[in-house]
């Protein structure tokens, strides 16, 4: 397993005690009821303004109107309001100027126009104390609910394939182990729906007698489908099965061949990892002694691979049914985050010899005789 | 003796805390004081600005009114303009004196 990582557990209720997030949160929420009552107030506004726009255009229609005009405080008299086109706008500071109608609307649109970028300028300020509201709300709901921030030391992997849980911090209270052990249970479960349908590639991929290269490709292909399909299909489970399905691939191929034919299996296995080094370029090294000795015939393996059509990309990816072939490959799996072996293309040349050795004694595919890798990722 | 020396230096210090507190709650009633000043005169420029853009489409023949108490009085629309320059320049004069001072009472703050 993993090597113990320590950290630190905080309560989030030490960090923000509920009762003073309680009290900033109303302390916002006060401020967005003052700004919110201003907002209604230069709103009013806006709505007098149009209304006083309409009858200003409205009043030049007559030549007089009759009207109850306002005498003292509480009496009218009936009048006639003349001059209808003349108004004494006031501009402000107690400065009035003489106006016709259509000036005074221009200037009443203007006016409007200083009001709505107000109300604009409101409304941002009311968004961002939202924001700070909801914010201070459920920081006092989580300190409330007692929830822990899990500080964990970063341990450097130098491997990528292994997932990175610990590390940056987490907010998640004791659900944390919980959902770690979900997921590699789950992964189990995935591993062997993954190991069955390499069984299922490989036999087709031998029976096309195609090359690994295409076959890598559509193991990927097929991974990531299967990993989509599950529910954990988190990116980080995806570039675990990724770097995963290498191995596992190599692997699968390795125990097909190994229950077929064994000679055959030799090729393919010098030929997967040839083409794994071409294809994928990761390893300069090259495999000088494994050409000599199948020389030829390497050769045309190659060839032979890469004149095979497309047909079996997609023939396998199609082909999900599950045979039974299930040997007893799943047997690291575990309680590991990572549940493959991992099978690094540097040390093919040392593990092919051993992986012939087995095979010449042709047992059916089990995993002991897996090389194991420098990270020893399994064996933990 | 021990006791009554360090209740004393107790005494001591809480006299020093009280005058500090008290030091700090002037300051805080200038401070929004100062504020208030400030918020009257800024809505004040603002106005007066507004009032010149206007003035300024105005005609040149176009009466101007100032109120003065019950009064509306006919101006020049020159020498509205220019009062109202005027104006804006001086609020603008007491609004800076005002924020140094607050710049001032910050400081001592802290």
């Amino acid at each position: 397993m993993q090597e113990p990582v320590k950290g630190t557990v905080t309560p989030l209720a030490s960090l923000f005690p509920p009762e003073e997030a309680q009290k900033a949160s109303k302390r916002v929420q006060d401020a967005l009821a003052d700004r919110q009552s201003e907002l209604d107030r230069v709103q009013g506004f806006i709505a007098d303004n149009t209304a006083l726009v309409n009858l200003v255009q409205r009043l030049p229609d007559e030549l007089h109107h009759d009207i109850m005009v306002p005498f003292g405080k509480a009496a009218f008299f009936p009048g006639r309001l003349v001059h209808t086109n003349e108004f004494l706008v006031l501009l402000g500071e107690g400065y009035y100027a003489e106006r016709t109608s259509k000036q005074t609307v221009e200037i009443l649109n203007r006016r409007g126009k200083a009001l709505e970028s107000q109300v604009d300028s409101l409304k941002a300020m009311m968004k961002d104390l939202k924001a700070e509201a909801s914010f201070f709300d459920a920081t006092a709901a989580e300190a409330v609910e007692g929830l822990v921030e899990i500080r964990e030391d970063y341990v450097e992997e130098s491997s990528s394939e292994r997932v990175i849980e610990t590390g940056p911090p987490k907010p998640d209270s004791p659900r944390f182990s919980g959902e770690d052990s979900m997921k590699v249970a789950a992964e189990d479960e995935e591993y062997a729906r993954m190991m069955l349908r390499f069984d299922e590639l490989e036999k087709e991929e031998l029976a096309a007698g195609s090359g690994d290269e295409h076959n890598e490709a559509d193991v990927d292909h097929s991974l990531s489908q299967l990993s989509g399909d599950h529910v954990l299909g988190s990116l980080e489970e995806r570039q675990v099965r990724k770097p995963l399905h290498h191995s596992k691939d190599e692997y699968a191929t390795t125990e097909e061949l190994l229950s077929k034919k064994h000679f055959e299996e030799d090729f393919a296995n010098q030929l997967k990892s040839k083409i794994q080094l071409e294809g994928l370029k990761e390893q300069s090294v090259p495999k000088d002694s494994d050409d000599v000795s199948h020389g030829k015939s390497f050769a045309n393996r190659a060839t032979q691979s890469s004149s095979r059509g497309k047909d079996n990309i997609q023939a396998l990816p199609t082909s999900k049914a599950e045979t039974s072939v299930q040997s007893s490959k799943p047997a690291t799996d575990g309680l590991k985050a990572f549940t493959g072996s991992i099978v690094e293309h540097t040390r093919n040349i040392q593990m092919n010899p051993r992986e012939q050795a087995p095979s010449s004694s042709q047992s059916s595919g089990s995993q002991p005789t897996k090389p194991v890798s420098r990270f020893k990722m399994q064996r933990r | 003796m021990a006791s009554s020396s360090s209740s004393a230096a107790m005494r001591e210090l809480q006299r020093e805390l009280e005058t500090k507190a008290n030091d700090l709650s002037k300051l805080q009633k200038d401070i929004s004081k100062n504020h208030q000043v400030r918020k009257k005169y800024t809505i004040q420029l603002g106005e007066n600005e507004l009032v010149l853009k206007e003035l300024d489409l105005l005609k040149e023949d176009a009466n101007v009114f100032k109120l003065i108490g019950p009064v509306l009085v006919k101006q020049d629309l020159a020498e509205a303009n220019a009062n109202v320059r005027k104006r804006i320049d001086y609020i603008s004069a007491e609004l800076y004196v005002y924020n140094t001072l607050l710049d001032n009472y910050c400081f001592h703050f802290i």
